[in-house]
């Protein structure tokens, strides 16, 4: 099979109609994962009793496909009456799967600022508040930029997961043109070449937010 | 009879009024500390230690590594908690879970091995967040009350540096403005020079006796030996989480009465 290039010059705004989903998941999703992972970090840290159990979710996320997770969500949970849209259930899976590796990344910016902040912060006599707020977020903020950027990308990239659960994001519209032509080689390298667009501005957005905090040059 | 029925009510009365105060009251103390004992999980690293710092007293703390002398003065400000025993900061005890804690913290300095500056911040501001925040002054007077103190350490030109531009010896004495910036009525030293390279010592060592000079009570944690002769009113030696000895510098040096007060110094003063 011939790859053509015209054809596939033509079916390039075909595909583009999923981009809009695409993005908005891939969005919506990071700050579903990073709010969720925060909160479980959070919690793993707070009471002793409750540490285990947000242990344990946060291992369970890891260790289940998030395919697995996106079908129970569409297909079991139905089932129970409830009854989700794709696009919710797409958004809220993977803000769900990828919010696990992010109160990794959380844990990790948090345990790299040295114990001695919080005890200078502490004699001090700064509040629990102030000490969090003012001390140790900010570092940790650069602690965790460059990984979270990272997942950023990742979760952008997984967004065609959702073409499983027929919400129209790229993939989505590079299959419909598939099907319709039977012809693969141009929808899937056009939607390849697509994502790896976006991957790159994200990444230069990425690269810029970096710079922006002062984390190239302050780096210590 | 009347004489006892005055000092009964008395005693009550000083009893109804939190009694450490009235204590601080007739026996100017700046630190008690009694009897008290730590554990880290089995291994107990305070032994039912007792120690008075008097105000306007200098204490030197000194011992082996693993002797408890940090674990006993970050005790003072609660960094660590002491599992018995009574310790009365200023006329305040410390208790677990205490009110007070932060009021207490903000009139006992600290100054840590590691400066622990925080590197996000510039040299004033590491100076003013505390003012601001947990003192409540107006920015611009917490500004002028920081460069006092940073001029006071002699830095006061590199106040709009961040911490990471300076030399150990400049970090440390920044970190001692800081923490006289919230006009501690105690300053507790950590093994303040352990963490320097040798030419930046004395800088911070002059610092410090200044302090001494300009009457602060002053509890240090050091190694430095000649700080100690020089500036100490008293020595005090830790070893195994207890204190074996403590004596004026003078005595210290000369007539050490334990064999393992004598084995410490022969190990340092060579």
């Amino acid at each position: 099979m011939n790859f053509d290039f015209a054809f596939a010059m033509r079916i390039v705004p075909l595909v583009l109609e999923g981009i809009g989903n695409t993005i908005l998941v891939a969005i919506l999703s990071f700050i579903g994962a990073t709010v969720l992972g925060f909160c479980w970090e959070i919690v793993r840290r707070s009471h002793w009793m409750l540490r285990p159990i947000a242990q344990f979710i946060i291992d369970a996320i890891r260790s289940t496909p998030a395919l697995v997770q996106i079908y129970f969500l569409f297909f079991v949970l139905p089932y129970y009456g409830i009854v989700l849209p794709a696009m919710f259930v797409g958004i809220f899976g993977l803000s769900f799967y990828y919010s696990g590796y992010i109160s990794e990344v959380f844990k990790a910016g948090i345990d790299a600022v040295p114990a001695g902040q919080g005890e200078a912060a502490e004699s001090l006599g700064l509040s629990w508040a102030d000490t969090v707020i003012l001390v140790i977020a900010p570092q940790m903020l650069r602690n965790i930029a460059a990984p979270l950027g990272a997942y950023s990308i990742g979760i952008l990239k997984s967004t065609p997961i959702l073409a499983v659960i027929a919400v129209p994001e790229m993939l989505g519209s590079a299959l419909d043109v598939a099907s319709e032509t039977y012809r693969y080689a141009e929808p899937m390298i056009v939607a390849g070449l697509l994502f790896l667009l976006l991957a790159l501005i994200a990444a230069a957005c990425v690269a810029a937010l970096e710079r922006r905090l002062g984390l190239v040059s302050q780096s210590h | 009879m009347v004489a006892m029925e005055e000092e009964m009510i008395v005693e009550l009365v000083k009893k109804s009024i939190s009694s450490p105060q009235l204590d601080g009251l007739k026996v100017p103390k700046a630190v008690q500390i009694a009897n008290v004992s730590k554990w880290f999980g089995s291994f107990q690293v305070l032994r039912n230690v007792s120690v008075d710092v008097a105000v306007g007293e200098r204490v030197v703390v000194c011992g082996p590594s693993g002797s408890g002398k940090s674990t006993l003065i970050r005790c003072i400000n609660q960094l660590e908690k002491h599992q018995q025993g009574r310790i009365v900061v200023n006329g305040a005890e410390l208790t677990p879970g205490m009110k007070g804690l932060a009021a207490v913290r903000r009139d006992v300095g600290m100054v840590f091995q590691q400066f622990n500056l925080f590197p996000h911040l510039t040299v004033l501001e590491n100076c003013t967040l505390a003012l601001v925040r947990a003192r409540k002054l107006k920015r611009g007077e917490a500004e002028q009350v920081a460069m006092q103190n940073l001029e006071r350490v002699r830095i006061v030109e590199q106040a709009g540096k961040y911490p990471r531009q300076l030399s150990g010896g400049q970090q440390q004495r920044v970190a001692i403005a800081r923490a006289l910036c919230m006009k501690p009525r105690i300053m507790l030293f950590d093994e303040p020079t352990s963490a320097l390279d040798p030419e930046m010592v004395k800088e911070v060592l002059d610092v410090m006796t200044g302090l001494a000079n300009e009457g602060m009570t002053m509890i240090c944690v050091t190694h430095e030996m000649g700080f100690a002769r020089e500036v100490a009113d008293r020595v005090v030696f830790m070893d195994g989480g207890e204190i074996i000895e403590q004596a004026t510098p003078s005595r210290f040096f000369s007539h050490p009465e334990h064999d393992r007060t004598k084995k410490f110094l022969s190990q340092i003063l060579h």
